[in-house]
């Protein structure tokens, strides 16, 4: 079906690639359903948390999964989409010790926490202690409205930024599904386009 | 006068500030929440302190708010 969809060529580029989704919540939960649907192999998916009620507002998770590992859950929710995806599911809070090693099968990961401090180590880790790792990461996605702000800016060759990179929780804003779906989408689609165009 | 290229824009400084530690405190921006790279090399969080700046730098500051 993808590949009547996509050509032989994308399928396969998108089928062979694993990518890595650091963090669950409101935008990793979401840009792993992005990349399943697109065609993505495999995915290595790493959270420590648990789905509580005050994530069901964003987050592709459903009530009856409330107080389930997130990572089990997603993968749940991934392989119902398809059946076929690989996934490697470490729960396991990030820390720049074990960040390298997790992703080490990963060329892409996406950064998909929601603490800025928590943002900052990831980048930085992947940025130093790993070679050629690329990341794609997010900030300023709260709020309302303002879709257009939402951009999709190359840093470096291993950066890539998405967001308005303004607007956070520390001004108050609430987050909700719309904004952070829209700066989910623009992560996996940088993610996709990489794959397709330069590996 | 000194000029950095900060985020794409020459900004002159009087004095130059001696680290990147230091030119953060002046611009007001949070070291806890910044990714800062310096001629396309990243500077570690630890090394914000040591990082010495000279003249015509590339400096990217990349600030991060929360929310995911």
């Amino acid at each position: 079906m993808l590949i009547e969809r996509h050509g032989q060529t994308v399928y396969e580029k998108l089928n062979a690639a694993t990518i890595g989704i650091a963090g669950l919540g409101g935008l990793g939960s979401n840009v792993a359903v992005a990349l399943v649907r697109a065609g993505i192999g495999k995915l290595v998916i790493a959270d420590f948390d648990v789905v509580e009620p005050s994530n069901l507002n964003r987050q592709n998770y459903f009530p009856d999964q409330l107080g389930e590992d997130k990572v089990k859950a997603t993968t749940e929710n991934l392989k119902k989409i398809n059946p076929y995806i690989e996934i490697e599911g470490i729960s396991v809070k990030l820390n720049p010790e074990n960040v390298p090693t997790v992703f080490k099968a990963c060329p892409i990961v996406a950064e998909c926490f929601d603490v800025a401090t928590e943002k900052k180590m990831l980048i930085e880790t992947i940025l130093t202690e790993t070679k050629k790792t690329i990341v794609v990461a997010a900030s300023g996605l709260a709020g309302l409205g303002k879709s257009n702000e939402i951009k999709t800016k190359k840093i470096s060759d291993r950066l890539i930024m998405v967001g308005d990179s303004e607007n956070g929780i520390e001004k108050g804003l609430s987050l909700m599904a719309c904004r952070v779906i829209i700066a989910a989408g623009h992560q996996a689609n940088a993610i996709v386009e990489m794959l397709i165009e330069n590996f | 006068m000194t000029v950095l290229r900060i985020n794409g824009e020459d900004k002159h400084f009087e004095i130059l500030p001696a680290t990147l530690a230091n030119l953060l405190d002046l611009m007001k921006v949070d070291a806890a929440t910044v990714v800062a790279e310096i001629d396309g090399q990243i500077i570690k969080k630890d090394d914000f302190d040591s990082a010495k700046l000279s003249a015509s730098q590339k400096i990217e500051l990349i600030r991060l708010v929360g929310g995911g």
